[in-house]
């Protein structure tokens, strides 16, 4: 769909996300790394049969070409401009000041491509008291306020352990670029997308980081749960197997999974037949009314939790679709790696990299037809350091030789 | 025939927004800040959780009150149907036709037993952009779970990755599938938009959020499925950062807790740290990592005389990636979410005003203000069904009457 567009993406392992998920829907996409490469080739982790390669820094630039430029020189900046007389969007994800350093922010851009989408990934946002902030994925996490909700109760908050916060970041480059580039059909003039992870973050607290200035109390952090107003409410329960989501509850959005999980434990004998005369939709109004019994429901949940104990998450997985309860399997990395789920929608993509390897991907981000036809996504291999510079310089109108003295003076 | 059309870059773009939660109406939010008339459909017969859950306004629940609802819906027009009745799926029908964009989130098959699925849709309109986004996809053997971002988070592997090695996973805050998932359908919906305008096709994007979610844990599932260790929770831990930790902090008045997130990145890094506690400051990172406990029990020992502001402003005054754990309350006076003027205040005829984010998006040359807040149940109903269908009041009566409104 966005084959017709161009990006030069000069992003680390900040940013990195946001050129694969436009070059997954079409663009070309141009990784630009400094001569030694880029610093996300030193992120972990790494392929086990190959210990100096990053498999983050491939993880997020397969669907990209790959091209090495020396920014710091004159005639690698040269060249850059160069390209960018092609491009339509320069994602970039460098230390705040950096790229005014090196004459190539966005003011000075947009003055020779006034038509060019100029999107900026940082941790706090281009300007203002906290822009000159180091970001870590951790600290982000606590700037956004998510960090202080998450966690056991009697220990430090907890962060997730394959981290997040520039994912989130990079995702909303990649939203604001296209919101960008519709303004451009408008108006024909590109801008300046500027990102801050922080902002990112704060939405993965569902609107809480609003709580305050709604008169609200903060939710604190519970284990498998959440305390809301001292009061914990656990989301999973013990299975043999490991662990499922789990959420009961009476009223009127979600009481009729309630109904559901009575009907299942009356019909494996967990619990008295009479109980599916009761109606959970409806169950909280009539306690408030003193018509129903508040601990008949307390009651429920125990009875269910001593059910599921004894039962596998597979088991409780295909007993949730057939009763239609709200109720998951905690996977861990191993089930999801041989998801029969994932199996069936083609989600593991074989990609064979550049010196003959055959690697697994997890698959497109989305299953998209266009005009009734599937859509793949870019099944390029994450380019080696500089594997396009030939081809690329040279659809720029460089012959050989030259790309070779570039290369031997250290411009590229 | 329309509604009042929006300004900015996606004016004149019409959504029919039958999402619900957050995956989807997040996405209808973004696009109507920038412009778009989304008509976000909805039936109090089976009321949004995102209703129901907080916060809320004056921590009082109530269907009017969630500021979650108010977050993910502003700027959008309010419609009841209660698609169950034949008289409003023929109103859905009709405004899918008016939509250039339809976003939904049913259990796959739902719209299908209606007729009203994309393959229908398509029938009427065949250059429909359609979003169909739940928790596994549109096929497969699981395709019928059912459920919220929470139980997506289980299901994406985020629930597990979250807490401590010795103990049951603690998971993350809240429904976590919901928040990458509109990341990826905003920007294809945007991307399809493009290329509908440039080619006329049509465009269908089934999501699953799950695997959405699952871009984000990218490098964990290369590396297990091509032979390499299964990543399993870690604390806080860092595999090439030390130290690197969440660390107690001396408790203002009015606080139970306080807490500082430290990321040690380099060995250049570590040498200022050191300094400032008094400790080795030649120490490599695989020294670091094996002095680990001490480290940390200096650290926090530390941390735990200052207050967290003052250790969050020494130590990025020394080049080191440290923060203050934010409550909401802290979020509310951040200097930096200030000056990118990130809560935006509305005026709302129950609350007198009310507080949503701003867009995630800082744009020079578009800025923005949401147009109004979410819509109250049903609150723009006689204008969608008046301007936008063209219905009578009597035929509006009628359709009342049949329940389709409810």
């Amino acid at each position: 769909m966005l084959s017709p567009y161009r990006v030069i993406d000069l992003t680390d392992e900040r940013g990195v996300l946001a050129g694969q998920m436009l070059a997954d829907l079409g663009a070309d996409v141009i990784q630009v790394e400094p001569p030694d490469g880029s610093s996300g080739r030193g992120v972990a982790p790494f392929f086990a049969d190959r210990t100096d390669e990053s498999i983050y820094w491939a993880a997020y630039t397969r669907g990209k070409r790959g091209i090495t430029c020396n920014l710091a020189d004159a005639r690698g900046r040269d060249l850059l401009l160069r390209l960018l007389e092609t491009a339509d969007f320069l994602i970039e994800s460098s230390d705040v000041g950096r790229m005014a350093d090196l004459s190539l922010d966005y003011e000075t851009l947009h003055e020779r491509f006034p038509d060019l989408i100029y999107t900026s990934i940082s941790a706090f946002g281009q300007t203002g008291p906290k822009s000159h902030y180091v970001g870590s994925d951790l600290a982000i996490w606590a700037a956004g306020t998510p960090l202080l909700m998450s966690g056991d109760d009697d220990r430090a908050p907890v962060r997730i352990s394959q981290p997040q916060t520039w994912g989130h970041a990079s995702g909303d480059a990649a939203g604001g670029s296209m919101l960008a580039l519709h303004a451009r059909h408008q108006t024909g003039r590109g801008q300046h997308v500027d990102i801050s992870a922080q902002v990112s973050a704060a939405q993965a607290t569902l609107a809480q980081v609003l709580a305050h200035q709604l008169g609200s109390a903060d939710p604190e952090r519970y284990g498998g749960g959440v305390k809301i107003r001292g009061q914990a409410i656990r989301g999973t329960a013990d299975v043999a197997d490991g662990y499922i989501v789990l959420l009961m509850g009476p009223g009127p959005a979600v009481g009729h999974f309630a109904n559901h999980a009575v009907k299942w434990l009356v019909d494996i004998g967990a619990a008295e037949p009479e109980l599916l005369d009761e109606n959970f939709v409806t169950y909280a109004d009539r306690v408030a009314t003193g018509n129903a019994d508040p601990a008949l429901f307390p009651r429920i949940q125990d009875i269910m939790r001593e059910a599921v104990a004894t039962r596998t998450k597979q088991e409780m997985l295909d007993i949730s679709i057939e009763y239609d309860l709200l109720l998951a399997p905690v996977l861990d990395i191993v089930d999801l790696g041989n998801s029969p789920q994932l199996e069936h929608r083609g989600f593991w993509q074989d990609i064979e990299h550049a010196d003959g390897r055959r690697v697994v991907y997890p698959g497109p981000p989305l299953n998209i037809l266009v005009d009734g036809q599937q859509q793949g996504i870019c099944r390029r291999p994450p380019p080696e350091l500089g594997q396009h510079n030939d081809e690329v310089y040279g659809e720029l109108g460089l012959n050989p030789g030259e790309i070779d003295s570039l290369r031997s003076e250290g411009a590229i | 025939m329309t509604l009042p059309e929006g300004t900015g870059p996606l004016a004149g773009v019409k959504i029919l927004d039958l999402s619900w939660i957050v995956a989807g109406p997040t996405v209808g939010r973004a696009m109507a800040d920038y412009g778009a008339s989304v008509i976000r459909v909805e039936s109090p017969a089976r009321i949004d959780t995102a209703r129901v859950v907080g916060p809320f306004h004056g921590d009082e629940p109530g269907v009017e009150q969630s500021g979650l609802y108010g977050n993910v819906n502003a700027g959008k027009w309010g419609l009841t149907l209660d698609l169950r009745v034949p008289d409003a799926q023929e109103m859905f029908r009709r405004l899918a036709v008016w939509a250039d964009i339809v976003c939904e989130s049913f259990t796959a098959g739902v719209l299908a037993r209606w007729q009203l699925d994309y393959s229908h849709l398509r029938e009427l309109k065949p250059e429909l952009i359609m979003l169909s986004s739940t928790l596994l996809g549109q096929n497969g053997p699981y395709n019928q779970v059912s459920g919220f971002g929470s139980q997506g988070a289980g299901m994406a592997g985020i629930q597990d990755l979250a807490g401590w090695p010795d103990r049951a996973p603690a998971g993350p805050f809240g429904p976590y599938t919901d928040y990458p998932a509109p990341r990826f359908a905003l920007t294809a919906l945007l991307a399809a938009l493009d290329h509908r305008n440039r080619t006329g096709e049509g465009v269908f994007i089934d999501q699953a959020q799950a695997e959405g979610s699952m871009q984000l844990l990218a490098p964990a599932l290369i590396d297990y499925k091509n032979g390499g260790p299964a990543l399993q929770r870690r604390g806080n831990d860092d595999p090439q950062m030390c130290p690197h930790g969440v660390y107690p902090c001396l408790v203002p008045d009015g606080r139970g807790e306080s807490w500082v997130a430290i990321a040690v990145a380099s060995d250049e890094q570590w040498t200022r740290l050191a300094e400032l506690l008094g400790a080795d400051s030649s120490l490599s990172f695989e020294q670091r990592r094996q002095a680990q406990p001490e480290i940390d029990a200096a650290l926090s020992e530390w941390t735990s005389r200052r207050f967290a502001a003052e250790v969050e402003e020494t130590l990025q005054s020394a080049g080191i990636a440290a923060h203050r754990l934010a409550t909401t309350e802290d979020a509310a006076n951040d200097p930096q979410l200030e000056h990118r003027h990130h809560f935006r205040r509305l005026p709302h005829s129950l609350h007198g005003e009310t507080v949503v984010e701003g867009p995630r998006y800082i744009l020079s040359e578009t800025p923005i203000e949401p147009a109004r807040p979410a819509p109250q149940y049903g609150e723009h109903n006689d204008l969608i069904l008046r301007d936008v269908l063209g219905l009578s009041d009597s035929e509006i009566q009628d359709l009342a009457a049949s329940g389709a409104l409810s």
